[in-house]
């Protein structure tokens, strides 16, 4: 199945070119698809809905990482890595950041801007368990896999390193 | 024999003689076939993703009645048409999270809940948050239909007549298996046209035909991929609740809304992770309903409301006991409706007919998925 291998980087980019409204933040990812050889990543996980916020401890909230009101977590959907021994932007020791991701673009209450977030998937050993977080700002159904947040994206790391950990949350740009 | 064996017999006779009155070792076998109150409750168990399983349970009885341990990533089990045998796909590693991958489609005696074989597939079956349209049989039950995505998309081919691997069908672009046939499907595409699949009778790609132009608006409000089906029409429901109605894989009929304008403006709409169910003898439509934002489109719902499919119109709404996030309906002529919540594990059980609920079942599991009728 080589013809199939071999068409992964050039299909997962056009794909993601086809996307309409969300082309532009799909051309992102499928840039970080090949721009990278290092880890970014996404994610696989549960359908349980963000905790809901107090109105009056949003505002705190939004600037801590190991919390699903943090800004950059719009669109995440998995185990905080902030919460398993990594941050928002590093995975926990001992995992692997997966070749592949995804992309949400999130507002920053903190400075008024959107920025275009890679939730990338830390990948290699069994889910943390820790600060579970799922939030669905403009989250596609699986057959536009770049802005989907219910795929395991550690799937893009082949044989091994394919078990799920936890997801970052890192920032690629200030969305245009 | 051994001095030490010799009072181990002894021993073994005394317990032999007074056995009359004791419980004889013994393993429940399950009445066949499966009976149709009986549910599987699928679970990926997010926290220990590599003990993923499925476990049966008797909707008339309350009662758990067993499970089958179904590997890393867990996605559901696939009974077969006649019910004699149950298909999983399912992802190993040698070294339980490390080590080489292997994916196979494992087969299970539904009597006995056993391994009785498997047949290994391609390291590349698709991990997500588990969809019906994962893995599909073929409408005569032949070929069995497995996602894959890594993340290049292609179609796993399994013959259940040879049980063996027949080949892989790409799919570049386009994702998840819509059985329209003996030998065809379709999979929905990133930019909302369908890609219609023949196969032929070794399982071989006969052709595949994009259609010309999208079916569905992905743009303004897409439908999610949790589609159910009656006869030749899948029926799939947008984020907003407009219910799109593909005919023989490509024709789109006429859409109709969930919602009034009222119910609309409430904002009202469907969500959950197996959001919609179907009886087909009844034609009706069930599907879970709450009001939130369109980013709420998985949130569960404390509302199933059904619909007549042939008048389009709702007959009924069924309040909840708990959060639901994925239903089922019993195919029977007396359905029982299934539900439950990937954030809880209670299984409530409702009259499907009258909505009456009758009773739930505790301690189902860790993230239960998707519900899947015997």
């Amino acid at each position: 199945m080589k013809w199939l291998d071999r068409m992964v980087e050039g299909s997962a980019r056009s794909l993601a070119k086809r996307t309409s409204r969300r082309s532009v933040v799909g051309y992102l990812g499928a840039l970080l698809v090949g721009a990278t050889a290092a880890p970014l990543l996404p994610v696989a996980r549960g359908a349980t809905p963000a905790p809901a916020s107090k109105p009056d401890d949003k505002k705190k909230k939004v600037d801590d990482p190991t919390s699903c009101d943090y800004w950059r977590h719009c669109a995440i959907d998995g185990y905080l890595c902030g919460c398993c021994g990594g941050t928002q932007d590093t995975c926990p020791p001992g995992t692997t950041m997966s070749a592949v991701t995804w992309v949400g673009t999130c507002h920053n209450p903190l400075d008024g801007k959107d920025y275009v977030i890679s939730y990338n998937d830390c990948c290699g050993k069994s889910t943390c368990g820790r600060c579970m977080c799922n939030r669905n700002e403009r989250d596609t159904p699986l057959y536009i896999p770049f802005q989907s947040n219910d795929y395991n994206w550690c799937s893009g790391n082949g044989k091994t390193n394919v078990p799920y950990h936890c997801s970052t949350a890192r920032i690629v740009s200030v969305a245009k | 024999m051994s001095k030490v064996g010799m009072p181990l017999v002894l021993l073994g006779c005394l317990f032999a003689a007074s056995a009359s009155a004791a419980d004889a070792p013994n393993v429940v076998t399950l009445p066949q076939p499966t009976p149709p109150h009986y549910i599987w409750v699928n679970d990926f168990v997010f926290p220990h993703m590599v003990s993923g399983k499925a476990m049966l349970v008797d909707g008339d009885a309350g009662r758990f009645v067993g499970e089958l341990d179904t590997g890393f990533g867990s996605m559901r089990v696939v009974p077969s048409l006649d019910g004699k045998i149950i298909y999983s796909p399912e992802t190993y590693f040698s070294r339980g999270t490390r080590g080489e991958r292997t994916d196979v489609i494992s087969l299970y005696d539904p009597a006995h809940l056993s391994f009785i074989g498997e047949i290994q597939i391609p390291p590349k079956r698709s991990s997500n948050l588990p969809m019906m349209a994962n893995a599909q049989l073929t409408d005569d039950g032949r070929f069995l239909l497995v996602y894959n995505f890594n993340p290049g998309q292609s179609i796993t081919v399994v013959d259940t007549q040879t049980r063996k691997f027949v080949g892989e069908i790409e799919a570049s672009g386009c994702a998840l298996i819509y059985p329209t046939g003996n030998r065809s499907f379709f999979s929905i595409c990133a930019d909302g046209a369908l890609l219609n699949t023949v196969i032929d009778d070794t399982g071989k790609v006969k052709s595949s035909v994009r259609t010309d132009d999208p079916v569905f608006d992905v743009e303004h409000d897409p439908v999610t991929e949790k589609a159910v089906r009656v006869g030749d029409t899948w029926y799939f429901v947008s984020f907003s609740g407009m219910i799109y109605p593909i005919k023989d894989g490509s024709k789109l009929q006429p859409t109709w809304s969930l919602l009034s304008a009222e119910e609309q403006a409430a904002k009202w709409r469907p969500g959950g992770l197996q959001q919609l169910a179907v009886h087909t003898g009844m034609n009706r439509l069930y599907s879970i309903m709450h009001q939130g934002d369109l980013d709420t489109h998985k949130d569960p719902g404390r509302e199933v409301w059904v619909y007549d499919l042939a008048k389009r119109t709702r007959v009924q709404k069924i309040s909840m006991q708990h959060d639901s996030g994925s239903i089922q309906v019993s195919r029977d002529a007396h359905p029982l409706m299934f539900s439950i919540f990937i954030d809880s594990n209670v299984l409530d059980i409702y009259d499907a007919t009258s909505g009456k609920f009758l009773r739930s079942v505790t301690d189902i599991g860790t993230t239960p998925t998707v519900l899947v009728s015997p």
